[in-house]
Protein backbone atom coordinates (compact mmCIF):
# COMPACT_ATOMS: atom_id res chain seq x y z
CA UNK A 1 0.00 0.00 0.00
CA UNK A 2 1.12 3.51 -0.69
CA UNK A 3 1.82 5.87 2.24
CA UNK A 4 -1.13 8.00 3.24
CA UNK A 5 0.26 10.31 5.89
CA UNK A 6 3.60 11.81 6.90
CA UNK A 7 3.94 13.04 10.47
CA UNK A 8 6.69 15.49 11.22
CA UNK A 9 7.43 16.51 14.80
CA UNK A 10 10.07 18.98 15.88
CA UNK A 11 10.43 20.24 19.41
CA UNK A 12 13.07 22.32 21.07
CA UNK A 13 13.43 24.03 24.46
CA UNK A 14 13.80 27.40 22.70
CA UNK A 15 10.75 27.04 20.48
CA UNK A 16 7.22 25.83 21.05
CA UNK A 17 7.68 23.10 18.48
CA UNK A 18 5.88 21.82 15.46
CA UNK A 19 3.71 18.84 14.73
CA UNK A 20 2.79 18.60 11.09
CA UNK A 21 0.50 16.03 9.54
CA UNK A 22 1.00 15.89 5.77
CA UNK A 23 -1.83 14.08 3.98
CA UNK A 24 0.11 12.25 1.29
CA UNK A 25 -3.01 10.61 -0.06
CA UNK A 26 -4.06 14.01 -1.44
CA UNK A 27 -1.08 13.84 -3.80
CA UNK A 28 -2.98 11.18 -5.71
CA UNK A 29 -5.24 13.88 -7.16
CA UNK A 30 -2.55 15.82 -9.10
CA UNK A 31 -0.72 12.55 -9.79
CA UNK A 32 -3.81 11.02 -11.36
CA UNK A 33 -4.31 14.13 -13.50
CA UNK A 34 -0.68 14.32 -14.59
CA UNK A 35 -0.21 10.54 -14.73
CA UNK A 36 -0.55 10.06 -18.51
CA UNK A 37 1.85 12.92 -19.20
CA UNK A 38 4.36 11.64 -16.65
CA UNK A 39 4.20 8.15 -18.16
CA UNK A 40 4.92 9.53 -21.63
CA UNK A 41 7.89 11.54 -20.29
CA UNK A 42 9.18 8.49 -18.40
CA UNK A 43 8.80 6.36 -21.52
CA UNK A 44 10.81 8.84 -23.61
CA UNK A 45 13.57 9.11 -20.97
CA UNK A 46 13.76 5.32 -20.66
CA UNK A 47 13.96 4.91 -24.43
CA UNK A 48 16.72 7.53 -24.67
CA UNK A 49 18.73 6.03 -21.80
CA UNK A 50 18.16 2.41 -22.80
CA UNK A 51 16.51 1.53 -19.50
CA UNK A 52 13.61 -0.96 -19.44
CA UNK A 53 10.41 1.04 -19.01
CA UNK A 54 8.32 -1.48 -17.09
CA UNK A 55 11.17 -2.39 -14.74
CA UNK A 56 11.65 1.31 -14.01
CA UNK A 57 7.94 1.70 -13.37
CA UNK A 58 7.94 -1.34 -11.08
CA UNK A 59 10.95 -0.01 -9.22
CA UNK A 60 9.36 3.40 -8.72
CA UNK A 61 6.20 1.75 -7.44
CA UNK A 62 8.22 -0.43 -5.03
CA UNK A 63 10.01 2.63 -3.69
CA UNK A 64 6.71 4.44 -3.22
CA UNK A 65 5.00 1.57 -1.42
CA UNK A 66 8.14 0.79 0.56
CA UNK A 67 8.08 4.21 2.20
CA UNK A 68 5.16 3.20 4.40
CA UNK A 69 6.47 2.40 7.85
CA UNK A 70 9.59 4.58 7.72
CA UNK A 71 10.25 6.03 11.16
CA UNK A 72 13.15 8.32 12.02
CA UNK A 73 13.49 9.57 15.57
CA UNK A 74 16.40 11.73 16.70
CA UNK A 75 16.53 12.91 20.31
CA UNK A 76 19.17 15.10 21.84
CA UNK A 77 18.80 16.60 25.34
CA UNK A 78 15.71 18.79 24.97
CA UNK A 79 15.31 18.39 21.21
CA UNK A 80 13.24 15.90 19.28
CA UNK A 81 12.95 15.44 15.53
CA UNK A 82 10.63 12.72 14.40
CA UNK A 83 9.49 11.75 10.92
CA UNK A 84 6.98 8.98 10.46
CA UNK A 85 5.37 7.78 7.26
CA UNK A 86 2.20 5.77 7.75
CA UNK B 1 8.76 -27.30 32.83
CA UNK B 2 7.00 -28.10 29.55
CA UNK B 3 8.37 -30.81 27.27
CA UNK B 4 9.00 -28.38 24.40
CA UNK B 5 10.85 -25.94 26.61
CA UNK B 6 13.02 -28.76 27.94
CA UNK B 7 13.74 -29.88 24.37
CA UNK B 8 14.87 -26.38 23.38
CA UNK B 9 17.11 -26.08 26.42
CA UNK B 10 18.57 -29.52 25.69
CA UNK B 11 19.35 -28.42 22.12
CA UNK B 12 20.99 -25.30 23.49
CA UNK B 13 23.01 -27.28 26.02
CA UNK B 14 24.20 -29.72 23.38
CA UNK B 15 25.25 -26.83 21.13
CA UNK B 16 22.86 -27.73 18.28
CA UNK B 17 21.32 -24.24 18.39
CA UNK B 18 22.69 -20.88 19.44
CA UNK B 19 21.43 -18.75 22.34
CA UNK B 20 19.69 -16.39 19.89
CA UNK B 21 17.95 -19.31 18.17
CA UNK B 22 16.85 -20.72 21.51
CA UNK B 23 15.50 -17.34 22.51
CA UNK B 24 13.53 -17.09 19.27
CA UNK B 25 12.17 -20.61 19.65
CA UNK B 26 11.07 -19.93 23.21
CA UNK B 27 9.44 -16.67 22.19
CA UNK B 28 7.66 -18.39 19.31
CA UNK B 29 6.53 -21.16 21.65
CA UNK B 30 5.15 -18.65 24.13
CA UNK B 31 3.38 -16.75 21.35
CA UNK B 32 1.81 -19.94 20.02
CA UNK B 33 1.63 -22.52 22.81
CA UNK B 34 -0.62 -24.85 20.79
CA UNK B 35 2.10 -25.44 18.19
CA UNK B 36 3.30 -28.58 19.90
CA UNK B 37 6.36 -30.17 18.36
CA UNK B 38 9.71 -28.51 18.27
CA UNK B 39 11.99 -29.83 15.58
CA UNK B 40 15.73 -29.76 15.74
CA UNK B 41 18.18 -27.63 13.79
CA UNK B 42 17.93 -24.57 11.65
CA UNK B 43 14.72 -25.60 9.84
CA UNK B 44 12.73 -25.36 13.03
CA UNK B 45 14.19 -21.93 13.72
CA UNK B 46 13.34 -20.65 10.27
CA UNK B 47 9.83 -22.06 10.42
CA UNK B 48 8.97 -20.68 13.84
CA UNK B 49 10.52 -17.24 13.37
CA UNK B 50 8.32 -14.84 11.46
CA UNK B 51 9.78 -12.95 8.55
CA UNK B 52 11.20 -9.58 9.61
CA UNK B 53 9.45 -6.52 8.19
CA UNK B 54 11.73 -3.73 9.33
CA UNK B 55 15.39 -2.97 9.78
CA UNK B 56 15.99 -1.05 12.98
CA UNK B 57 19.10 1.01 13.68
CA UNK B 58 19.52 2.35 17.20
CA UNK B 59 22.35 4.64 18.21
CA UNK B 60 22.86 5.87 21.75
CA UNK B 61 25.64 8.29 22.47
CA UNK B 62 26.45 9.88 25.78
CA UNK B 63 27.51 13.45 26.48
CA UNK B 64 31.19 12.77 26.07
CA UNK B 65 30.68 11.56 22.52
CA UNK B 66 28.24 14.21 21.30
CA UNK B 67 29.44 17.18 23.30
CA UNK B 68 25.80 17.96 24.17
CA UNK B 69 25.22 18.38 27.87
CA UNK B 70 22.11 17.13 29.66
CA UNK B 71 21.81 13.48 28.69
CA UNK B 72 22.20 10.93 25.98
CA UNK B 73 21.47 11.45 22.31
CA UNK B 74 19.52 8.72 20.58
CA UNK B 75 18.86 8.02 16.96
CA UNK B 76 16.21 5.47 16.18
CA UNK B 77 15.60 4.63 12.53
CA UNK B 78 13.16 2.06 11.22
CA UNK B 79 13.37 1.17 7.55
CA UNK B 80 10.86 -1.20 5.94
CA UNK B 81 12.46 -4.23 4.28
CA UNK B 82 10.35 -3.48 1.23
CA UNK B 83 12.21 -0.21 0.82
CA UNK B 84 15.54 -2.03 0.99
CA UNK B 85 14.36 -4.51 -1.61
CA UNK B 86 13.26 -1.62 -3.82
CA UNK B 87 16.73 -0.12 -3.39
CA UNK B 88 18.33 -3.35 -4.54
CA UNK B 89 15.98 -3.46 -7.53
CA UNK B 90 16.93 0.14 -8.26
CA UNK B 91 20.59 -0.87 -8.29
CA UNK B 92 19.66 -3.30 -11.05
CA UNK B 93 18.67 -0.38 -13.26
CA UNK B 94 22.08 1.27 -13.03
CA UNK B 95 23.91 0.93 -16.38
CA UNK B 96 26.90 -1.44 -16.56
CA UNK B 97 29.39 1.40 -17.12
CA UNK B 98 28.23 3.08 -13.93
CA UNK B 99 28.60 -0.27 -12.08
CA UNK B 100 32.27 -0.33 -12.99
CA UNK B 101 32.79 3.22 -11.76
CA UNK B 102 30.98 2.53 -8.48
CA UNK B 103 32.90 -0.72 -7.94
CA UNK B 104 36.18 1.10 -8.59
CA UNK B 105 35.23 3.83 -6.09
CA UNK B 106 34.31 1.21 -3.49
CA UNK B 107 37.54 -0.74 -3.94
CA UNK B 108 39.53 2.50 -3.76
CA UNK B 109 38.15 2.91 -0.24
CA UNK B 110 38.84 -0.69 0.67
CA UNK B 111 35.28 -2.00 0.27
CA UNK B 112 35.28 -5.08 -1.97
CA UNK B 113 31.73 -4.76 -3.34
CA UNK B 114 30.61 -5.68 -6.83
CA UNK B 115 27.39 -3.80 -7.41
CA UNK B 116 26.24 -6.06 -10.26
CA UNK B 117 26.32 -9.03 -7.89
CA UNK B 118 23.94 -7.48 -5.37
CA UNK B 119 20.58 -9.14 -5.93
CA UNK B 120 17.37 -9.41 -3.89
CA UNK B 121 18.42 -12.95 -2.88
CA UNK B 122 21.57 -11.50 -1.27
CA UNK B 123 19.39 -9.13 0.71
CA UNK B 124 17.31 -12.03 2.03
CA UNK B 125 20.52 -13.75 3.09
CA UNK B 126 21.69 -10.57 4.78
CA UNK B 127 18.36 -10.21 6.59
CA UNK B 128 18.68 -13.76 7.91
CA UNK B 129 22.12 -12.97 9.28
CA UNK B 130 21.02 -9.61 10.69
CA UNK B 131 18.38 -11.31 12.83
CA UNK B 132 20.15 -10.35 16.02
CA UNK B 133 23.28 -8.34 15.43
CA UNK B 134 24.49 -5.96 18.11
CA UNK B 135 27.48 -3.72 17.62
CA UNK B 136 28.95 -1.86 20.57
CA UNK B 137 31.28 0.98 19.76
CA UNK B 138 33.62 2.21 22.48
CA UNK B 139 33.89 5.95 22.80
CA UNK B 140 36.62 8.13 24.16
CA UNK B 141 37.81 7.61 27.77
CA UNK B 142 35.94 4.33 28.04
CA UNK B 143 32.50 5.86 27.44
CA UNK B 144 30.33 3.69 25.31
CA UNK B 145 28.30 4.58 22.29
CA UNK B 146 25.92 1.80 21.55
CA UNK B 147 24.99 1.01 17.98
CA UNK B 148 22.47 -1.72 17.46
CA UNK B 149 21.25 -3.01 14.12
CA UNK B 150 18.59 -5.69 13.93
CA UNK B 151 15.55 -6.86 12.04
CA UNK B 152 12.07 -6.98 13.57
Amino acid sequence: MTPSLAILRISSPYWRGLRLWVPLFLLWIPLALLGPLLLVVLGIVCALRGVPFFRTLGCAWSLLTGLRGVDVDVRTPGNVVQVRIV
Amino acid sequence: MGEERKQILDMLASGRISVAEAERLLAAMEANPSAGDVRTGATATVETTRRPKYLRVLVEADESMTGLRGGTTTVNVRVPMQLLRAGVRLAGLIPAQAHEQVDAAFSKHGIPVTLSQIRPENLEELIDHLADLTVDVDGRDGNATKVRVYCE
